[in-house]
């Protein structure tokens, strides 16, 4: 299928001179679930911003729809729906006052416009508090609503910018169902932006792993995994900050038939390797032997934070556990 | 087409904002009818001003007047940087909304609203003993200055607005700004009365103006040059602050 997204080496620099986005290029096929995944700061937002037109690129090519971004954004916005991470709705109005301004200000009159905001109150399962004033809402509610405002005007192409950060788990399964269905029976393609390894893994066909403003992986969220050669074995060292020994448990490790390779993380060591069940043993005792005796040795099957610690060194999980959870789920 | 359709969406949000929030309006309504009550009181005995005539009551109704038009003011300013805060300004930008309606919705709610007050303010006025001269056409020409001159004020704070996006900036220049303005003019008493620093201030100072025109027409006897001078100065402080307007407004859209 043809691309719905196409963007070439887009730089993004800010007037206090950070690069936020450091000459990255991707394309997106129409009705594709498309995901960047990346820590805090990684330049997720601000891609965003420059492909739904509400920030100017520095440089670089971006093309949305088929339309040039430089040449008409205005024809852009038409058919692209945004989801941005603050929820953008009038505290002082209803939930079905919020749709029926969005409605109108895309140009929606009369019945249609009455009937289509029925349609999304119902979709969002939000119509029997539509009256309600969304000050009264939780978060959770909020975050459903300004999905379906920005759906109002039959969008081919929905951009969500962590969509799901600060929900509980329940509103965030929920949030899951929503975009499934969209691109699934609506064929409506989806882009978004999330530092959550799970959501990019579950949701995403297409993904790339973006970090200080650059891509650094991409592909579908199993590619990537096997890319990494088997599964994850992590060696937790007493004294993990120790270079010498790091090093010495990595040469031995390396030594082991199926152990494909061998990096620095997590405090020690991680290793991967095709069969991991079968050379736990192995392992455990030739560091025995070595006199290397590990605080904590396990193993997993591989996962997308493997691949950013493979590629950067670091864990996008220790990001991910530090926030702020969450507000409560009401109905 | 699309102006108008915008331009009605965005009044009834904000119209319902506003009732939705009667505290804003309330305090916005009491602040010039406190004024109004409290300085017509605490100086009755000195019915007459040197170089006055009538009551000081009749002096300070039409100034009060104009007082509503610089509270209003402000109400654009603090929806600006909220809407802009908010993310709300982004989504409005998102959609096919023509750009102008965003602005001309929040001026017309303020006009209402500054109209709204005007009209409270010249029935408590009546009712407390003033009578206006120049009857009820006199009382739509002062309707239509107060509403030209809360437009020509609006245009400070909606460009202070949109820069600073601080509603604590607009409060400050409310506060630092526009209350030595109001008492430093002749709109609360007449200038004869001041030190001479103050007369010259006093002299140049727009709400002087305005309030001049309004003054005219409730004890009668406007003359020409006062209401020309005052919609000159009116007109020169609209295009100067709609002109910063757009400049900030255009910065924030593109």
């Amino acid at each position: 299928m043809a691309n719905i997204i196409s963007v070439k080496d887009l730089v993004e620099v800010y007037s206090d001179g950070t690069r936020a986005v450091d000459g990255i290029s991707f394309d997106v096929k129409e009705g594709e679930f498309f995901g960047f995944l990346g820590p805090n700061g990684a330049g997720k937002s601000t891609t965003i911003k420059v492909l739904t037109t509400l920030l100017s690129k520095t440089a670089g090519q971006v093309t949305v729809a088929g339309i040039d971004l430089d040449r008409s954004p205005r024809d852009i916005r038409k058919v692209i729906g945004v989801v941005s991470q603050e929820t953008s709705l009038d505290v002082d109005l209803t939930g079905r006052e919020n749709l029926r301004l969005q409605a109108r200000l895309q140009q929606l009159h009369g019945r249609a416009m009455e009937e289509r905001v029925d349609e999304l109150l119902r979709l969002v399962q939000l119509h029997e508090v539509a009256n309600k004033l969304v000050g009264r809402y939780s978060g959770g509610m909020r975050k459903r609503l300004d999905l379906a405002s920005s759906l109002v005007h039959h969008p081919r192409l929905l951009f969500l910018d962590e969509p799901t950060t600060g929900l509980d788990a329940q509103s965030r399964s929920a949030m899951w169902d929503y975009l499934e269905d969209l691109n699934r029976k609506e064929g409506i393609t989806i882009f978004l932006t999330t530092q959550y390894l799970e959501e990019a893994d579950k949701l995403c066909r297409e993904l790339s792993i973006i970090d200080h403003g650059k891509i650094i992986a991409r592909g579908s969220p199993s590619e990537l995994k096997e890319a990494l050669g088997g599964d994850t074995i992590t060696l937790t060292l007493k004294d993990g900050a120790d270079a010498a020994l790091r090093s010495k448990t990595r040469e031995i490790l390396t030594t082991i038939k199926g152990v494909t390779k061998v990096i620095d993380g997590d405090g020690g060591v991680v290793a991967y390797a095709k069969n991991a069940g079968q050379i736990i043993a192995e392992i455990a005792a030739s560091l025995d032997r070595s006199d290397i005796h590990p605080a904590f040795l396990s193993m997993s099957s591989p996962t997308l934070d493997d691949v950013f610690l493979q590629q950067t060194g670091r864990r996008i999980r220790a990001e991910e556990l530090s926030r702020r959870e969450t507000e409560p789920f009401l109905m | 087409m699309s102006l108008l359709y915008d331009v009605e969406s965005l009044l009834e949000r904000y119209l319902r904002k506003l009732v939705r929030n009667p505290t804003l309006l309330a305090t916005n309504l009491v602040t010039p009818l406190l004024f109004l009550f409290l300085f017509s009181q605490l100086l009755q005995n000195l019915k007459v001003f040197p170089g006055v005539s009538g009551s000081y009551l009749e002096y300070l109704a039409p100034g009060i007047i104009i007082l509503n038009a610089m509270v209003g003011a402000t109400l654009s300013g603090v929806s600006v940087v909220n809407d802009l805060n908010s993310g709300f300004l982004s989504k409005m930008l998102l959609t096919q909304v023509s750009r102008p309606a965003i602005l001309l919705g929040r001026m017309l709610t303020d006009v209402l609203v500054v109209l709204l007050q005007s009209v409270i303010t010249i029935v408590v006025a009546v009712a407390m003993g003033v009578t206006i001269a120049s009857g009820i056409p006199g009382v739509l020409v002062i309707l239509v200055t107060v509403t030209f001159f809360e437009l020509a004020l609006s245009g400070i704070f909606l460009a202070i607005g949109m820069r600073s996006r601080k509603t604590e900036t607009i409060s400050a220049i409310g506060n630092v700004v526009f209350f030595p303005l109001i008492f430093v003019s002749s709109a609360m008493f007449p200038s004869s009365f001041f030190p001479v620093w103050a007369q010259d201030i006093s002299k140049y100072n727009p709400v002087s103006y305005a309030s001049n025109v309004a003054r005219g027409l409730v004890q009668g006897g406007l003359s020409w040059s006062t209401l020309v001078s005052g919609y000159g100065v009116i007109a020169f402080i609209a295009i100067v602050t709609i002109a910063a307007t757009l400049y900030q407004f255009r910065k924030v859209i593109s």
